[in-house]
């Protein structure tokens, strides 16, 4: 069998200082190594020390130098921001690695680490690099001396109200810009994404509150409302589009309609630089924008205001153009057409009395009164037949034209209801009359004049399958006397005239390719209602959004690759998200908009809702929970100088054979809340060791030494030893070596930086084994910090923050004793990695009884598994100090290059 | 605003910061406060206004003022025209 040179000869995984010792070390003998690091930095652990003990050798000043030699080294390949996925053994020796390399959505060779992103960023999440002692931007470069020095950007899903808007709009990141106080930014922001905010802050049904993680505590952030402040506080700055025309593509395109399809396709397609005209056979553009939905809930001004974001971008708008054919459009040297036609009108009941002078369309009816007819249903009583939205706004409709008495009928029982809940509520506030579960049985009059209309129980609308078949009670009747009947069942689309032209559905709709949108002519494209049926605004805003992307691609001559036009990221796990808010969150009503009473708004056809004031608006936005991490507000791409930003970035998977694995994984810090006696996580002024190195070191989240509960300089601090260490009640038992010294070297800096400070430990015994350290804690006991040997029971809160330890007094008379101190430092011990034999599916190296990776013999051969060719490295094998890291991660070094020079894994 | 604490999740409180820093810049324009001063001011828990003050300062858009020896606390300023 012929052998394939392997990629690299090791695979270190881990780059903390065992890692990137090792990757150098090999580095250096000239093997071909690769390491892979999950952060998006190497350092590891210690970089994120102020100084080390016993020497106080300054931390960074040791491991930045390494960080730079292994990530430029010319035999070391490193990739930070990566996972490896699994690890399986090759026939004939050596592993095939699977690993993902996380989206950075930062592009790393244009990225000069100027922080930029990170300043402009509207995204606040907790510093895990400072351990949530602060906070940091989700655009963020991980620490000052981080290698490489690139900006990453935290995104951990589609926030659900993004994911969930059917025309792409980004509510997270309008949101999180209202609420940073960047209203203009808001708007535009929303511009891009879609045209029409002031249309949707109104008429949308706004399926992305339906998908808030707010809607599982509270109630769902007021999204639209928040829009529409946004939106009517631009218009009130801006009365006109302050857009200016992009430079000119030279295509033309022609689109049938000017409906939230039409308009959406031509915002998006003269945003790329092509000519566009609209064809619309009315006299006013808009379509069901302008004549099907009334007044009250979307004044005509916004609409026409939306619109004039679309013709600012040099779109023209012929009205009273009625499209006939395809053909004529593509005779008249249109590069493109569009067909947007949405519908024609309403389904027809087929019952006996249908064409009686008295009965309306709803879609008729609604035009009329959008007309700015002198309609009048003055003391007329008016039924309106259909549950859905339409037979909502003509009920509604009607109260406002004077109807003594409206009511609603529908096959539907209530809960069927296709209109939305609060819609059919506040029709019932209006006055409106629901009767459910009947069907149309005839329409009554006489002399040409109608009368009445009979009904018929409607016992079930849907089969088992869920599909519209109807079955009525032919014995259970009800006659209601009316003057008026609307007709809201259904509409019907507009597509009669290209059907000789055009594939079509047996529905009526047209035939189109659902990812491009392109109909069985190649250079005609079609959405909206014309093509999915009845549907939302904000349905046919997507559908616009994609055709246009479709046509773009078309005249630019390129292929559309499938998927490329829905380019979100999964969906942020809603529930954990909401987990962690109810459990220690905080409850925050939803705001309310002011509304006119029922009874006054019905006398007329004006909006009745009113718009959030500033405060509202930004305090509703601070409700957003932030489910995503990056709120895609894209004031990264803004600001970044360097064109660096690629939100479009997903992750990338590789294969890569190697001879060798070298697993430095490190050590776990211990999570100091699974010792709630404690109080960590419940009192701010008790942190851990970790914490305070963070405190003490150059970069620290602090100006200074300062106790975290209110910016105090502290005077009193005690150190509590062994905690998660030397501790069967949290099932480590093991000494974790390193937290008595990296202790007294914090008490030794305390003491250098605070003048006038007490430090007392209390501890069983301490542990000063290494070259230099019982001289470096005799030398801290000489510098005054007091030992109180005794085991801390429990850690209280006074009032002011302060905090009393109550401790076993060992030698000084013994007893339960207690002592007030203003900062407790919980010496945490460290614990083994897990995870990492999981990384080996077909047979992984043996761990010992405390979960470290097991050497075979750690006197005779160091680093070395049970499993042939992979081996350990530091505190992936035991905790360890640094100096014993360094020494340990070169003698596995020598043991992974006698392994390699003897043709282990061949080549 | 001190006493025992209630500490909301790290998350909620973070995620204040951006609604609450136009407010902090309003009181630290009128002078430099400490954090139990500006706590007061705010009307909002002093570990909060901790946080973020402290991430505010890690963006440039506070700066501490120099302490004497014998001050507990320091005071921070809102930086005009920061980043």
């Amino acid at each position: 069998m012929t052998e394939v040179p392997k990629d690299y000869d090791v695979l270190v995984l881990g780059g903390g200082v065992g890692g990137m010792e090792s990757a150098l070390t090999l580095g250096d003998m000239g093997f071909r190594v690769l390491l892979v690091e999950k952060e998006p930095s190497v350092g590891g652990r210690m970089i994120l020390l102020s100084k080390v003990f016993p020497t106080l050798d300054c931390a960074s000043c040791i491991s930045t130098p390494k960080m730079a030699a292994v990530s430029n080294h010319p035999n070391v390949r490193t990739l930070v921001y990566s996972e490896v996925d699994d690890i399986e053994p090759q026939d004939g020796g050596g592993f095939l690695v699977h690993l993902t390399r996380k989206p950075t959505y930062i592009d790393p060779a244009k990225c000069t680490g100027c922080s930029q992103c990170e300043t402009a960023c509207t995204v606040a999440i907790p510093d895990e690099f400072n351990y949530g002692l602060s906070g940091r931007h989700a655009a963020h470069i991980a620490f000052p001396q981080a290698v490489p020095k690139k900006a990453v950007i935290t995104r951990t899903g589609s926030s659900p109200c993004t994911f969930t808007c059917p025309a792409g709009v980004k509510p997270h990141g309008y949101i999180s810009l209202v609420r940073a106080g960047k209203y203009e930014e808001a708007f535009l922001q929303h511009l891009e994404d879609a045209p029409f905010p002031g249309v949707l802050s109104r008429a949308c049904y706004a399926p992305c509150e339906e998908g808030c993680t707010r809607g599982l505590l509270e109630g769902s952030v007021n999204i639209r409302a928040i829009k529409r402040f946004m939106a009517d506080r631009y218009y009130a700055a801006h009365p006109e589009p302050a857009l200016v025309p992009p430079a000119p593509s030279g295509k033309k395109v022609g689109i049938v309609g000017s409906g939230p399809a039409g308009l959406s396709a031509a915002h998006f397609l003269a945003r790329r630089g092509h000519a566009v005209t609209v064809f619309e056979g009315d006299s006013e553009p808009g379509g069901i924008m302008r004549w099907g939905i009334p007044s009250y809930r979307l004044p005509k001004d916004v609409l026409a205001r939306d619109i004039r974001n679309v013709t600012a971008l040099g779109v023209e708008i012929k009205t009273g153009q009625r499209v006939r054919s395809v053909d004529e459009l593509l005779q008249k040297g249109f590069d493109a057409v569009f067909l947007a036609t949405g519908d024609t009108g309403g389904r027809r009941l087929s019952v006996p009395g249908e064409d009686l002078p008295g009965v309306w369309d709803a879609m008729a009816f609604l035009h009329e009164i959008n007309a700015r007819s002198s309609l009048s249903f003055h003391g007329k009583e008016v039924v309106v037949v259909g549950g859905g939205n339409v037979a909502i706004d003509s009920a509604r409709s009607a109260l406002r034209l004077g109807a003594k008495r409206v009511r609603m009928v529908c096959l539907e029982s209530r809960p069927e209801m296709p209109a939305h809940r609060w819609e059919i509520s506040d029709a019932e506030e209006e006055g409106v009359e629901v009767l459910p579960s009947w069907g149309v049985r005839e329409i009554s009059g006489e002399g040409g004049h109608l009368q009445s209309i009979e009904l018929k129980r409607c016992t079930a609308v849907f089969d088992a399958e869920h599909r519209f078949r109807p079955v009525f009670d032919e014995s259970t009747l009800q006659r209601l006397e009316t003057d008026i009947v609307i007709t809201a069942i259904g509409l019907v689309p507009d597509t009669s005239p290209f059907v000789g032209e055009l594939a079509m559905n047996r529905n009526g709709t047209i035939r189109v390719n659902p990812e491009t949108l392109q109909t069985s002519l190649p250079r005609v494209f079609a959405g909206g209602d014309a093509v999915s049926g009845p549907s939302m605004i904000v349905t046919s805003i997507g559908q616009g959004k994609r055709a246009a992307f479709s046509i773009d691609h078309f005249l630019r001559g390129e292929t559309m690759v499938p998927g490329e036009f829905d380019f979100r990221i999964p969906e942020a796990d809603k529930v954990s998200i909401a987990s962690r808010s109810r459990a220690l969150g905080t409850v925050r009503e939803p705001s309310h908009l002011t509304r006119t009473p029922a009874a006054e708004r019905i006398q007329s056809f004006d909006e009745y809702e009113g718009t959030l004031d500033e405060a509202a608006a930004r305090s509703s936005a601070n409700r957003c929970l932030d489910c995503g991490g990056c709120s895609d507000c894209r004031e990264c791409v803004a600001a970044c100088p360097a064109d660096a930003i690629d939100l479009g970035m997903r992750a990338r998977h590789e294969s890569l054979s190697v001879r060798t694995v070298a697993l430095a994984t490190g050590f776990t810090p211990f999570d100091a809340r699974e010792k709630p006696a404690f109080g960590y996580g419940r009192f701010p002024n008790v942190i851990t060791g970790p914490q305070m190195d963070r405190i003490l070191a150059p970069t620290r989240p602090f100006n200074a030494v300062l106790r975290p509960s209110d910016g105090k300089t502290p005077s009193n601090i005690a150190y509590v030893l062994c905690v998660g260490s030397r501790d069967e009640q949290v099932g480590n038992r093991l000494c974790s070596r390193v937290c008595c010294m990296y202790s007294v070297k914090q008490a030794q800096l305390l003491l250098g930086a605070l003048v006038s400070t007490e430090v007392t430990f209390y501890y069983l015994d301490i542990r000063a084994f290494g070259k230099g350290y019982e001289e470096f804690f005799q030398q801290t006991k000489e510098m005054g910090v007091h030992f109180v040997r005794g085991k801390v029971g429990r850690i209280e809160e006074t009032d002011g923050n302060d905090l009393i330890v109550h401790y076993e007094d060992i030698e000084g008379g013994g007893g339960q004793k207690t002592a007030r101190h203003d900062l407790v430092v919980l010496s945490t011990g460290l614990l083994p990695t897990q995870g990492a034999a999981a990384l080996f599916p077909k047979g992984a190296p043996e761990v010992d009884d405390h979960t470290y990776i097991r050497e075979v013999d750690a006197d005779l051969e160091p680093g070395v598994t049970t499993l042939p060719g992979v081996f350990v490295i530091g505190s992936a094998t035991a905790v360890r100090d640094i100096p014993d890291t360094i020494v340990h991660s070169d003698a596995a070094s020598a043991q992974i290059a006698s392994y390699l020079k003897k043709g282990g894994a061949k080549t | 605003m001190t006493g025992k604490s209630h500490l909301r999740d790290l998350n909620e409180v973070l995620r204040d910061s951006m609604f609450e820093s136009d407010r902090i810049a309003r009181v630290l324009r009128a002078g430099p406060k400490t954090l139990p001063e500006l706590s007061v001011a705010l009307s909002v828990p002093v570990p909060e206004v901790t946080l973020w003050v402290m991430t505010l300062r890690r963006y440039g858009r506070i700066r501490e003022l120099p302490k004497g020896r014998e001050e507990d606390y320091y005071r921070y300023g809102w930086v005009e025209g920061g980043p």
